[in-house]
């Protein structure tokens, strides 16, 4: 397996770097065929991998033995070995590893490359080598962030997302991309300097207490489990660490980077931005705070991720309701969904972290959907105006049957995927702090307002179309959805409505990782207590 | 009947239309064509079929002695299971479900049947019928439900269909209009529903029927334990209830749906979707037995929508949304008896059994006036305002009886079938007005009861007065010959006609509905059938008062209505604008979310991006000062270094002087 995940590493990195090779060259349109076969290598490879994980036996490790970050598939190489003062010596590994919830970012990240390569197909017509070069070289990226359990290595990976979206905003954006791409890098990039500096605040402190190799992340978890820091210490690193990840997840008020950012960004940008480069922010808070620093989690990160998360929620939802542009409106309902995730991820019990996570990859494949059926209208009438546009479904049938599942997904209808993460999320939270979880759930009504009332007017009611630059036979050239274009959606329904239908195997495919976590706070304070009757009870009365 | 046969009946019940929803939705719109409705009327015999077998035969199979009973149950799987949530997805039926089941796929069928009619030539016919048939699928996997949370995933899907069927003709803005408002005020219901599941959940530690609802003891427990959070519990889950069924505030969105074509009104906003919150409240009995304040809440709703959609119904000309607001009208009419168990736990069973068979009667007799209206409306060129046409009793023949029949039914003629559902109704609510704490609060809603039921009979008559008797009119859209309902229509409506009339004598022979539906799991009961003479009279002598009057006022002297109007300009104004009550959530909830919502963004336009802006100038702010050094002239530089150099020359210097 892991000679698998170094492919899945290696193979968009090497296409991207053979791309950029092409750079310039007049042949340059087959520069997306080497793109497409490279994105389809590795997603045809992370199924592969998802299967072979799902193969492994169950979680073999002892309870109260394994880390509470604990990959089931590790390659650990030293490569920088620095000998410090009195003789300690820190290590830098490549530690690569795999646990349910990578495996299932790596196969999200993999599925959205490929809609990615397809959508911009017809749409990017300018230096055509760069742009997929930059595309694949942030999929290695993406998946390098998913499966580095080495803090150092998790960082650059972190970072090194960055590099590529830049060039993918400012070079193939829309009219203000040069703006867009400069807040959007230096406003995450600021945060992730305040993340630094608790991460080596973290892996220092470790060290300095003599941990061997305070750099590999289930170490590091193991260590702090047993040798927690004082409470006072916990809520500094705390507050370092989060400063990057509330930035990226976005979180209110730290979102205001995310619209503009959409908004510019080739519509390949934004669905992988929305669909997988913020959810490293939850991420992070799921690998780096929620297993290290409990105390900090309970008495500062539940209220303050609980309070913005609904703030975000209802805010977000507000936002979303008055935008004109479609795009735009996709990005403020990021904001809102990015709320219910970290309401789950902090109710900090087995239920809401899996909501969370199942959040966190049901966000990503209905956000990213709707991103592409954005930009497939937009390729059609150069405009995501709501007033520009009305009764689309009468000249594009199937694109709005597409929109109209999407948008219940991302709506949280059961039977789609949205619903077993919105659900599991306010449930874990109502057991946490009712309170929060019924604010949080003031979001099922707004969000059904805000997304239903933009296909009433973009694809309900008489037909209505832009002019096209003067040429009066234009209309009659939009077709409906190509085959390129189903093919780009198709994989993303599919998956849509099998984890809506049936999502308990990948419920158990994160079971074990998140379990690991909740186990830290278990009898930690104010469960909702079950009133009546214990599980022994219910059980017994089964037939 | 084996186990496996069994199976396969639960099964077969929502598993067909499923199927069928499948086909039609991928072989409709190139192979199937003006054909789509044959997978979909295969399907729906067959769950009907299946359910009377489930009625019959299966869900007997299970009765005990003394109504202790279980339930048949089809293992389905596990649709969840982490941490403390387990939640499966399986069919389990009682007598109960099975009841409502047999109604809902007979009437199905048979409007299935009409649609074929009346959607012929459609543009979007296999689309019809596929979110029709996936509809049935739903309510199907509702009612069979074994756990809350399975409730509520299928509660949702038929949330979904009613938003795809209402918004059917898209085309239309109002059509896309109403679509939207349904599924958003049912949201606002939902939102409570999913609250209570939460509260549920964590109260009983599970979410199964058999252990929440169906153990005594560890009910009487929690109710001990903590009332207050089963009072709770009960709010939450009525206010999910108070929107699928349309009670008031929540009822604003039923009476816009009628956009949608008329089968789907009659089927899922007449007959069964919105019976949802009727048959969750009624399968949540035992919960709302522990709660006398939820009770008395329940009966209140119903009795103050009952009351106020029969006076709006009074004035409407729209045929449709006089049939629309009698729906919400009778809706809350089932709401009033499920209250009844705060005047004392043996009353909540009756209360209950008397609130589903007005379910029952009531799917049958709506269903039918839905589809007569879908005949009136299909013979006039879809003009549906009622002062446009009129004396249609001679062109439109079968129309004419059936509708009179599902009118006579509704308005409670003595022994047809709404009347004795109805007389259930109100021998409740007057059962329950003799006791000694609440008894004054229920003789009040005996009496909107019967107020409500005067009203009802009276604009059912009035709508039926204006459309069949007076002067043959035409409007121009109907052509010069309109004709009546042909074969594929006609049929549904006979026999819905007969259901109408007989249906509720037939279960009320011998007191079978009752008997049956003590068989629901802790739904026993023991009392003994009294027939209340006395109230039938009455409620008998108002049903004819509200006929005679309604005749005398649109036939009689046709003059008087409308000089009743002009005298009560006022009153009637108020009934006929409906009692403002849309106007009042456009601005009380409406606009000034919309106000808050462009108030959002201005903050994050002007005030959080602006901050962000701030700070990411104060390094530029900063650099300014070293930047006046930067003045990119040779000369200067120069001249610096040689400040520089001398500088550090007297600097050595000094050090060796």
């Amino acid at each position: 397996m892991t000679s698998l995940l170094f492919m899945l590493l290696l193979i968009p990195l090497a296409a991207g770097g053979l791309l950029l090779l092409f750079a310039g060259a007049s042949q340059a349109r087959s520069a997306r065929w080497i793109a497409a076969v490279g994105s389809i290598a590795v997603l045809a490879m992370s199924l592969a991998l998802a299967g072979q994980y799902r193969q492994l036996p169950q979680s073999s490790g002892a309870v109260g033995v394994a880390s509470p970050v604990q990959p089931k598939v590790e390659f650990r190489k030293p490569w920088l070995t620095m000998a410090g003062e009195e003789g300690q010596r820190m290590t830098l590994e490549f530690h690569f590893g795999l646990d349910g919830v990578s495996v299932a970012m790596i196969v999200l990240t993999a599925l959205l490359t490929v809609a990615c390569v397809l959508i911009s197909w017809e749409a990017i017509r300018e230096r055509e080598s760069e742009f997929y070069a930059a595309l694949l070289i942030l999929e290695t990226g993406l998946i390098g962030v998913f499966c580095a359990f080495d803090a150092v290595l998790f960082y650059v990976f972190f970072e090194l997302t960055l590099i590529p979206l830049f060039f993918l905003i400012a070079i193939w954006g829309g009219p203000q991309r040069r703006y867009a791409a400069v807040k959007f890098f230096l406003y995450t990039l600021a945060g992730s300097l305040v993340t630094l500096l608790g991460l080596v605040t973290l892996v220092g402190s470790a060290a300095a207490s003599g941990l061997a190799s305070p750099c590999s992340l289930p170490e590091l978890a193991a260590w702090y489990r047993d040798n927690p820091l004082p409470q006072a210490w916990q809520i500094g690193v705390f507050l370092a660490l989060s400063a990057g990840f509330l930035i990226k997840v976005p979180v209110f008020p730290f979102h205001t980077w995310l619209p503009l950012a959409h908004v510019e960004a080739p519509t390949a940008g934004s669905v992988l931005l929305a669909g997988v480069l913020l959810k490293l922010g939850t991420y992070g808070f799921l690998r780096l705070c929620l297993p290290m620093l409990p105390m900090a989690c309970l008495a500062v990160g539940l209220p303050m991720a609980a309070i913005l998360g609904v703030v975000g929620i209802v805010y977000g939802s507000l936002c979303a309701l008055v935008q004109r542009d479609v795009k735009k409106l996709v990005a403020y309902s990021s904001v809102a969904h990015l709320g219910f995730c970290m309401l789950g991820l902090f109710a900090l019990n087995s239920e809401g972290i899996t909501g969370g996570v199942l959040q966190m990859i049901n966000h990503g494949l209905s956000t990213g959907a709707l991103f592409l059926i954005v930009g497939m209208f937009y390729d059609r009438y150069h405009t995501r105006m709501v007033d520009d546009l009305g009764g689309l479904a009468n000249r594009l049938p199937l694109m709005a049957a597409a929109m109209v599942f999407v948008s219940m997904a991302s709506v949280g209808l059961p039977g789609l995927n949205g619903f077993p993460g919105e659900m599991l999320s306010l449930a874990g939270m109502f057991r946490r702090n009712s309170f929060y979880a019924a604010a949080g759930a003031l979001g099922l009504v707004l969000g059904a307002w805000y997304l239903l009332t933009m296909l009433q007017s973009v694809f309900f009611g008489p037909l209505k179309e832009p002019a096209l630059g003067g040429e009066s036979a234009a209309h009659h050239s939009v077709g409906d959805l190509s085959l390129r274009e189903l093919g780009a959606l198709a994989p993303i329904a599919i998956a849509i409505l099998l984890i809506g239908v049936r999502p308990q195997p990948l419920v158990d495919m994160i079971r074990p990782d998140v379990e690991a976590v909740a186990r830290l706070y278990e009898g930690r304070r104010a469960y909702t207590e079950i009133a009546v009757a214990d599980r022994s009870l219910a059980t017994e009365q089964q037939p | 009947m084996s186990p496996q046969t069994q199976q396969l009946v639960l099964w077969l019940i929502p598993g067909a239309p499923l199927v069928a929803a499948i086909v039609i939705a991928l072989f409709g719109p190139r192979v199937l064509r003006q054909r789509s409705h044959w997978p979909c009327w295969l399907a729906l015999a067959a769950s009907t079929v299946c359910a009377v077998i489930l009625l019959a035969d299966v869900v007997p199979a299970t009765f005990g002695e003394h109504g202790a009973a279980a339930s048949v149950v089809a293992a389905g799987y596990p649709w969840l299971d982490i941490g403390q949530m387990q939640v499966r997805i399986d069919l389990r039926a009682d007598a109960m479900s099975a009841l409502m089941l047999s109604m809902v796929t007979s009437v199905s069928f048979l409007v299935s049947i009409f649609s074929a009619g009346y959607m012929h030539g459609d543009r979007g016919y296999a689309r019809f019928f596929a979110a029709f048939s996936l509809f049935v699928f739903s309510m199907a996997s509702l009612v069979l439900s074994g756990n809350y949370l399975q409730l509520f995933i299928f509660w949702e899907l038929v949330g979904l269909c009613s938003y795809l069927l209402i918004g059917f003709w898209f085309q239309r803005p109002s059509a896309a209009a109403a679509a939207k408002k349904a599924f958003v005020v049912n949201r606002i219901g939902d939102m409570g529903f999913i609250l209570g599941i939460f509260l549920i959940w964590t109260t009983f530690g599970s979410l199964d029927f058999s252990s929440v609802l169906f153990d005594p003891d560890r009910l009487r427990q929690a109710g001990a334990a903590e009332p207050g959070r089963i009072t709770i519990i009960c709010f939450l889950l009525l206010l999910g209830a108070m929107g699928k069924s349309a009670q008031v505030p929540l009822h604003v969105w039923l009476p816009d749906a009628m956009e949608g074509p008329t089968p789907v009104s009659a089927l899922i906003h007449a007959a069964t979707m919105v019976t949802a919150g009727v048959y969750l409240v009624a399968r949540s009995t035992p919960l709302f037995a522990l709660s006398p304040d939820a009770q008395m809440f329940v009966s209140g709703i119903g009795a103050t929508t009952a009351l106020l959609a029969a006076l709006i119904a009074l004035t409407q000309m729209d045929l449709k949304r006089v049939l629309a607001y009698s729906t919400v009208s009778q809706l809350a009419y089932m709401f009033m008896a499920l209250g009844v168990g705060a005047a004392g736990v043996e009353l909540a069973t009756d209360g209950a059994t008397a609130g589903m068979f007005h379910l029952f009667t009531h799917g049958f007799f709506k269903a039918l006036l839905f589809l007569a209206a879908g005949s009136v409306m299909h013979s006039m060129g879809d003009v549906i305002d009622m002062r446009r046409f009129g004396g249609l009793r001679k062109a439109l023949p079968v129309t004419h009886w059936t509708f009179l029949c599902g009118a006579a039914a509704l308005a409670g003629v003595p022994l047809l079938s709404g009347f004795w559902s109805k007389d259930e109704i109100l021998a409740v609510l007057h059962e329950a007005g003799e006791h000694e704490r609440v008894g004054g609060f229920f003789t009040a809603i005996y009496w909107v009861a019967t107020a409500t039921a005067f009203l009802t009979a009276f604009y059912t008559f009035r709508a039926y007065f204006m459309t069949f008797w007076g002067a043959e009119r035409f409007p121009p859209e109907a052509g010069h010959h309109p004709h009546d309902a042909p074969p594929a229509m006609a049929w549904p409506l006979r026999i819905l006609a007969v259901a109408a009339l007989g249906v509720g004598a037939a279960a009320s022979a011998g007191h079978w509905f009752a008997t049956y539906m003590a068989h629901t799991p802790a739904m026993a009961h023991e009392g003994e059938h009294v027939f209340h003479l006395d109230l039938m009279v009455v409620s008998g002598l108002v049903a004819f008062a509200g006929i005679a009057l309604a005749w005398l006022m649109y036939v009689g002297r046709p003059g008087l209505a409308a000089s009743i109007s002009r005298r009560a300009s006022f009153l009637y104004d108020l009934s006929f604008k409906k009692f403002f009550l849309d106007e009042l959530f456009l601005s009380i909830l409406v606009l000034p979310l919309w106000a808050a919502a462009k108030l959002c963004y201005l903050i994050d336009l002007y005030i959080i991006d602006r901050l962000v802006d701030v700070v990411g100038s104060v390094p530029r702010l900063l650099s300014r000062a070293p930047r006046l050094l930067h003045t990119g002239l040779v000369s200067n530089y120069v001249l610096m270094m040689w400040v520089g150099l001398l500088a550090c020359l007297g600097y050595v210097l000094g050090m060796m002087g």
